[in-house]
């Protein structure tokens, strides 16, 4: 029996030390059981929460914000043709079937407004039972009520009803809710946001490039007034304007932040923020605004890079003849927005084609490029509390609001009377400032004119396609379903509605 | 790593194995000395190297080139002689009996056969599982790099496809078709009772003695949770008993890729012909540099041409020295293997040596060491991948009007026509590219298996192992700013270099003990043991760009490190395992096996870290009962059945964990910060993927066992299988990680070895054919299919098949696009017509109205394979061929290859496209009129007419040798031969010349498990011809 005593204590030995043998945890990665422990913990994860940001203004915005409106228009090239998802919504043509699209651009808005709503919700989850720095946790847990709530008022300007997730998801069987009614989608940005707004620094305080006070303010502004609730806006507008932290740049130009310098000026309530360089944050939407096929040698001028490279495909985010148009005599807006460029290889009579000047920042490499981009600017702020006040009747407080904003334009004072006549010059008056920033399209749908403005630039095009950046070839026209989605909201993700039984 | 408990290990065995040191007896007896000479019955001929044993001892010798032996032996015991191919022969020694003749009778049974199981080895009569071996003899000759490509038509049940012709890679072995949807689904390999980690494919062939491949549930089950895919066993090279042999055996020969078979693409003077058409039928004006095609005439560029070498050549040295005397058996093998690809700038060289050694310390123990280090040295240029990525995919589509080279004979750079000539892409020199990237991995590998044995009294022995496995990788690859491999970039480009190194480190200890014992007629052996076995990877990756110097690919050299591409990682799995066997059998002809092992593994989560995997086979030798003992026809039979539980543990090594990723970097102002969120969702339950499956076969010997048939009968659930199940991403995750479905695979597989001449003539042959088939049976809840980009996998249907538009043909003139369900604003006259599936009038690609479904399957109906040896004299022959029925093939290079727009070179096919109604064409092809918005739904949406029949049948190799008779005295045995490999493929295939062809990656994606038969045009494989000689002294 000797013989077999090593065989056993062998045995009982590997037995017993079975269970720490088999306990094999990632070391290159943290796990959620490690994580969010303490504040350095909450702070990344609200960093986190803000990267969405940027791809959301780099790739999509523009294309659901700015391109499906009257502003601006793509450039075809004969030669490319497989770039529905584009076409698609500058045309108002976005393929629907049971109330759902394919349409890539509207199903990546979705799930980069969602991925910011899931960050943030992992923060709110978890940070009152952690112990840290009350001044420091107030902050992240302001700038993470901030996200979610912009995440969600994204979503329902874009979609109307979606699903309403306030908590982390944790298992298979919670990742698909119900579709949430409007009014409580609402009544949680705002109530986010009022959460929000004491919790935040302001401006003066706060790392610049974050969220603040005022930004939340101005956000919570926004909401109310898509809603219609003029006096709310007002009210939470007024300590924006009162506080002095915003005013206005002396010029236009310098109100858009340049690749590195620049940014968060006196007049930036919350951009999004760029940095250039290979760290991976960088942004390129300019490159995907140019008009195609662009030489290495058109192109420098443009960016200033030491390395440009000829482009080629559709151009998208061409600002249209009608924007051109819309600017009044003198605007210096006009000249600071939009730029021309000759392009030798355009099949578009002429060659040459206009693109949007006032993103563009001279930067060193092809493609990357830091310039921010605006959510909202104090010009904004002031155009907002011009609207809230004339649609409370306070028609004469408004037009002060209203002027400051055409001044610095090199305009004169407006000559728009009576509500009805404010109203409109408001809203003539945010499409040139706020030409390219994303904001047409919801201008549009918030004040019901999707049928009034669509339909006859539509026609337009359909009347004079060579105006609008079709070459001159046999079929260059546009396609027989253009102009036939008139609808408020885009229709649901065709990927997301096949996972959930929901919608 | 667990350095602590790797140290406990370790005292231990070493304990163990100084334990059964001391405890060693050695014994002696009375012995005469015997001698004789062994003949062949047949031609009464001296048989050199027959082996002469002591039956129940390893005692032996081994008789010279004379026949004849000497061996010292005890009066009443049985001298068995056996030789291959020869019927075993026992004598008994008689006193004062000192010479001893032995004639041999030409046996045509195989069935004495030791076969090499899991954990041990069995007579062959005896196996009552599903496997097959191969030995040294029927893989030698073949000249190529690796085990796989050795194998094909050889192995039943098994498909082995060569999926690209890259030197060392791109070997698919699939046992019984069986797949995993996002794990691995390749078999286990096991190396001298080692489960290595490394690739089977970088061992050189000339290594291994025997290969068994175990396919049913009851061989593999002892494997527990990574026996699903099947176990190879393989086993290398000893001395013979009583001998000593210094082999030589060198090859060395050419490769080149047969005209036949390459993709057709257009000349210069056919494209410039298109492209006149293109403008001509579109009402255009033709550019200028396409108004006369006929100038093109004698300046045509063929550039995948460009890219291949003719006469790339192959050389292989092996030395191998055996010896088995005196209680030492030592085998040692040094190779020297160099491939030139047949693709410019490809290089594969492997220098390996294998020392292994056996030394019976007495006659109770014994102990080995095997170690095997070797160094390969690979570099391929980037030649497989899609547009933009694989150059020959890239060379394939470049204008045959560009030149390859200069006026003054020098590679050119760049090429690129004006933009009027709808040259959209600029084009680097491929060639170029291939020479001037680097793309060069250096791999060491070592693996090492030591072991004691101790037999404490008869029948019992303990067996401790320790193996390990050390790997080396260093990648680096260097593309300097002259040259790229992707589409569309100008050069001078961004200079980039990445360095990946690898260094891995696998350990296993094994403790085994077997009992032995007959009691009558009842045969026992049980078999006990319980293992460790620990794996490591540690890899750094950096990634450097923008360099002022192409001569300094330095990463200080670089102006920019890439923090994407740089990293460190580490990959770590543990597994615990205890098991179990039982071998019955009464008088050998009612057989009995059952076992089970338990594996405990850190990739299983913390709620589901035991997995439990039972088997039972059972065998019936009806050729021992009396109704068939004296059957002239029938002389051996075999009933055989098994059930057992098998699993598959390739899910990643920390799928269960919620992961958090810490550079989700964000900037504010100029700060950068960094960012962190929880990017997988947790599951503490997940496990293996679990197959169930069962096995009933019989062997089948006639006339003497000259003709051997096996059949068997296989079908296996595959439930629990991992898989990445997308959630909707409103929760902010893409996929939750889950053990889901269930699917069936069935098949059946027919072999047969049979000797239809015999004589100074003979014959063999060895036949297979297998049909494996399975179907879904379920997905996960509320799933019912998973979409590719081409394929579907669709509960009720194989899986990975092909999905897209059905292709009815072109629209052939206006009343018939009148009259047929279209596309609103795409489809024109000549334009592709497809299927209107769902009967709404409309075609529509994807959403709720979809109109896509099956064209195609990829999997084959059958699969062959057919060796055929000769024998007359000296002359010997073989003749290797494989095959495949009603398998199809994705031609996804389509897209770009015959992209009617006219952006790329096109596929010679294209001439004959739709031009007009009256000029419809052969109806492949539609009409380039309308642009991308027409020529685009041909092109980008997947429909069937990029789905083609792949069916094939392959002669992989002809050998013909001559074995010299008249040899000096020192040299014992020589023969020349010359060999041919991939001889010719025939088949219908059009699309390029590999019909084994499919992009290969990993996991749930394009190109992975769900996603076969996808044709990118890779690396080709080519013919070799090689010569040959072996000589032993």
């Amino acid at each position: 029996m000797k013989k077999y005593i090593p065989v056993l204590l062998a045995a009982s030995l590997f037995i017993s030390s079975c269970d720490d043998f088999l306990t094999v945890v990632p070391e290159t990665q943290l796990s959620s059981a490690t994580f969010f422990k303490n504040q350095k913990d909450f702070e990344q994860a609200v960093n986190a929460a803000y990267v969405p940001l940027r791809t959301i203004v780099n790739d999509r915005a523009w294309l659901l914000g700015e391109m499906h409106s009257d502003n601006t228009y793509y450039a075809r090239n004969v030669l490319f043709g497989a770039t529905d998802n584009q076409e698609d919504l500058a045309d108002f043509s976005v393929p629907e079937s049971n109330g759902t699209t394919a349409n890539v651009h509207v199903l990546n808005q979705w799930r980069q407004d969602y991925l910011i709503i899931a960050r943030a919700n992992q923060i709110l989850a978890l940070i009152d039972d952690v112990d840290f720095d009350a001044a420091a946790k107030a902050n992240v847990k302001g700038q993470a009520l901030f996200l979610r709530a912009y995440a969600y008022f994204e979503l329902a300007r874009y979609f109307g009803k979606v699903p309403l997730h306030l908590t982390p998801v944790a298992s298979r069987e919670e990742a698909a809710l119900p579709l949430s009614e409007e009014a409580e989608i609402y009544a949680q940005i705002i109530s986010d946001l009022n959460a929000a707004i004491p919790l935040l620094l302001d401006k003066s305080k706060q790392e610049p490039g974050r969220v603040t006070e005022g930004a939340a303010r101005t956000l919570l502004a926004n909401v109310y007034i898509n809603l219609k609730r003029w006096s709310d806006a007002e009210q939470v507008l007024t300590p924006v304007i009162t506080s002095g932290k915003y005013s206005l740049m002396s010029s236009y130009a310098m109100a858009f932040s340049d690749n590195a310098a620049n940014k968060n000026n006196a007049e930036s309530v919350f951009e999004v923020q760029f940095q250039e360089g290979a760290a991976g944050l960088q942004g390129n939407f300019t490159y995907q605004w140019l008009p195609r096929p662009i030489s290495a040698a058109e192109l420098q001028p443009l960016m200033g890079t030491s390395n440009p490279q000829p482009q080629d495909g559709e151009g998208n985010n061409i600002p249209t003849p009608d924007i051109i148009a819309a600017y009044e005599p003198g605007d210096l807006r006009k000249d600071a927005s939009i730029g021309y460029v000759f392009l030798s290889g355009a099949f578009q009579v002429p060659k040459t084609l206009p693109y949007i000047l006032k993103f563009f920042k001279k930067h060193s490499q092809h493609n990357n490029h830091g310039q921010n981009f605006p959510i909202y600017r104090y010009a904004e702020v002031l155009l907002f509390m011009a609207e809230a006040l004339n649609e409370q009747g306070k028609t004469g407080q408004a037009i002060p609001y209203l002027n400051q904003v055409r001044t610095r334009a090199g305009l004169a004072a407006t000559t728009a009377t009576g509500q009805a006549g404010v109203r409109e010059a408001i809203f003539k008056e945010r499409r040139v400032e706020l030409a390219f920033e994303n904001k047409r399209w919801f201008d549009i749908q918030r004040t019901d004119r999707i049928q009034e403005i669509i339909i006859p630039h539509g026609n337009r095009i359909k009347a004079n396609p060579q105006a609008y950046y079709y070459p001159p070839l046999p079929g260059a026209v546009p396609r027989s379903n253009a102009f036939t989605n008139l609808n408020k909201f885009y229709a649901y993700p065709a990927d997301e509605s096949n996972l959930s039984p929901y919608f | 790593m667990n350095n602590h408990y790797l140290s406990k290990i370790k005292t231990r065995f070493f304990g163990f194995l100084l334990i059964m040191l001391c405890l060693s007896i050695v014994s002696f007896g009375q012995t005469q000395s015997v001698r004789g000479v062994v003949k062949s019955g047949p031609d009464n001929e001296p048989v050199p190297g027959a082996l002469v044993l002591i039956k129940g001892t390893q005692k032996g010798t081994v008789t010279d080139i004379d026949g004849a032996f000497t061996i010292d032996a005890s009066p009443g015991e049985i001298l068995v002689i056996s030789f291959v191919g020869y019927a075993t022969k026992e004598v008994a020694v008689v006193a004062g009996q000192t010479n001893v003749n032995v004639s041999l009778d030409l046996s045509t049974s195989d069935l004495s056969e030791v076969v090499v199981v899991g954990y041990g080895s069995q007579i062959k009569k005896e196996v009552t599982g599903a496997i097959q071996t191969v030995n040294e003899a029927e893989l030698k000759d073949l000249p190529v790099s690796s085990v796989a490509q050795k194998l094909q038509g050889r192995l039943a049940g098994v498909q082995i496809n060569q999926t690209t012709g890259k030197p060392g890679q791109g070997m698919s072995v699939r046992i019984r078709g069986q797949l995993s949807v996002s794990g691995g689904s390749d078999p286990l390999y096991v190396v001298d009772g080692f489960p290595i980690t490394g690739d089977i494919n970088q061992i050189n062939p000339d290594e291994i003695a025997d290969i068994s491949v175990l396919k049913d549930a009851a061989s593999t089950s002892l494997y527990g949770s990574r026996a699903a895919n099947g176990v190879v066993l393989i086993t290398t090279k000893k001395g013979k008993v009583g001998q000593t042999n210094v082999n030589l055996n060198v090859w060395t020969g050419f490769q080149n890729v047969p005209e036949k078979g390459r993709l057709e693409m257009m000349n210069a003077e056919e494209f410039a012909q298109f492209k006149k058409e293109y403008y001509e039928d579109a009402k255009q004006t033709v550019p200028e540099v396409f108004q006369n095609p006929a100038q093109y005439r004698d300046k045509n560029n063929d550039w995948y041409d460009a890219m291949l070498v003719n006469g790339a050549p192959i050389t292989s040295y092996n030395l191998t020295v055996t010896s088995n005397k005196e209680r030492v058996n030592t085998a040692v093998i040094a190779g020297v293997f160099d491939q030139k690809g047949v693709v410019v700038n490809t290089d594969y060289q492997r220098y390996s040596l294998r020392m292994n050694t056996d030394y019976q310390v007495s006659d109770k123990i014994n102990i080995g060491v095997n170690i095997a280090p070797q160094y390969v040295y690979d570099n391929t240029p980037r030649t497989d991948g899609t547009r933009g990525t694989g150059i020959l995919f890239n060379a394939l589509h470049t204008w045959p009007v560009m030149p390859i080279y200069d006026e003054q004979g020098e590679l050119t750079f760049f090429n690129r026509f004006p933009a009027n000539t709808g040259n959209i892409f600029a084009y680097p020199n491929w060639v170029r590219s291939a020479q001037e990237i680097t793309n060069e991995t250096k791999r060491t590998n070592v693996l090492a298996n030591t072991y004691a044995e101790w037999r404490p009294i008869k029948g019992l022995s303990f067996k401790s192992t320790f193996n390990v496995e050390i790997s080396n990788s260093r990648f680096f690859s260097f593309n300097p700013s002259t040259a790229t491999s992707a589409i569309n970039v100008a050069i001078p480009t961004v200079a980039v270099s990445v360095r990946d190194d690898i260094s891995s480190l696998s350990w296993l200890n094994e403790n085994i003990a077997t009992y032995r014992k007959s009691i009558n007629d009842h045969a026992f052996e049980v078999l006990l043991g319980f293992s460790n076995q620990q794996f490591r990877t540690d890899r750094t990756r950096i990634q450097a760009d923008t360099y002022a110097d192409d001569r300094l690919p330095t990463i200080q050299g670089a102006i920019n490190v890439n923090r994407g591409g740089t990293f460190t990682d580490v990959g770590e799995w543990t597994l615990t395992s205890v098991f179990s066997r039982l071998n019955y059998n009464y008088k050998g002809k009612y057989l009995l096996t059952a076992s089970v092992r338990t594996d405990g593994s850190s990739r299983f989560g913390s709620e589901n870290r035991w997995g439990v995997f039972p088997s039972t086979s059972v065998g019936w030798v009806m050729s021992d009962e009396g109704f068939l003992q004296n059957n002239s026809t029938i002389s051996f039979a075999k009933v055989r059945a098994s059930f057992g539980v098998t699993g598959n543990n390739n899910i990643g090594n920390y799928t269960q964990y919620a992961l958090v990723n810490n550079t989700i970097n964000a900037v504010f102002g100029n700060n950068v910060v960094s960012g962190a969120g929880v990017t997988s969702l947790q599951n503490t339950n997940l496990g293996w993927e679990t197959t169930s499956q069962f096995d009933l076969g019989f062997d089948l010997g006639f006339l003497d066992d000259r003709i051997q048939f096996t059949y068997d009968y296989y079908t296996k659930n595959t439930t629990n299988l991992l898989y990445a199940v997308q959630i909707p991403q409103e929760s902010g995750f893409t996929n939750f990680n889950d053990n889901i479905g269930e699917i069936k695979f069935w098949g059946h597989e027919f072999a047969i070895n049979a000797i239809p001449v015999t004589g100074q003539f003979s014959w063999t042959i060895n036949a297979n054919l297998s049909i494996n088939r399975n179907e879904v049976l379920s997905l996960a809840d509320g799933i019912d299919r998973v979409y590719g980009s081409w394929h579907i996998t669709q509960v009720g249907q194989p899986f990975g098949q092909f999905y897209g538009l059905q292709k009815l043909g072109n629209y052939a003139n206006a009343e018939d696009l009148a009259n047929s369900p279209k596309i609103p604003g795409r489809s024109t006259v000549g334009s592709i017509k497809l299927k209107d599936v769902n009967g709404d009038g409309v075609i529509t690609f994807g959403g709720d109205n979809d109109d896509r479904t099956i064209i195609g399957n990829p999997f084959p109906d059958f699969i062959y394979g057919l060796v055929n040896n000769f024998k007359f004299k000296n002359f010997d022959a073989s003749i290797t061929a494989s095959g495949s029925q009603g398998n199809e093939l994705y031609m996804r290079h389509l897209f770009s290859t015959a992209n009617l727009d006219g952006v790329f070179n096109m596929v010679r096919r294209a001439k004959d496209r739709f031009r007009s109604p009256e000029n419809p064409g052969e109806g492949i092809f539609g009409t380039t009129v309308g642009g991308g918005n027409v020529t685009g739904i041909e092109r980008d949406w997947p429909n069937s007419n990029f789905v083609w029949d792949a069916s094939y049948f392959t002669i992989r190799n002809i050998t013909v040798g001559y074995t010299f008779t008249k040899l000096p005295k020192s040299v014992k045995s020589a023969r020349l031969y010359m060999s041919g490999q991939n001889m010719w493929v025939f088949t219908k295939y059009w699309g390029g010349s590999n019909p084994e062809v499919s992009m290969q990656n990993n996991g749930q994606g394009d190109g992975g498990n769900l996603s076969p038969g996808v044709d990118l045009g890779p690396y080709p494989v080519p013919r070799t011809i090689t010569f040959g000689a072996n000589i032993t002294f």
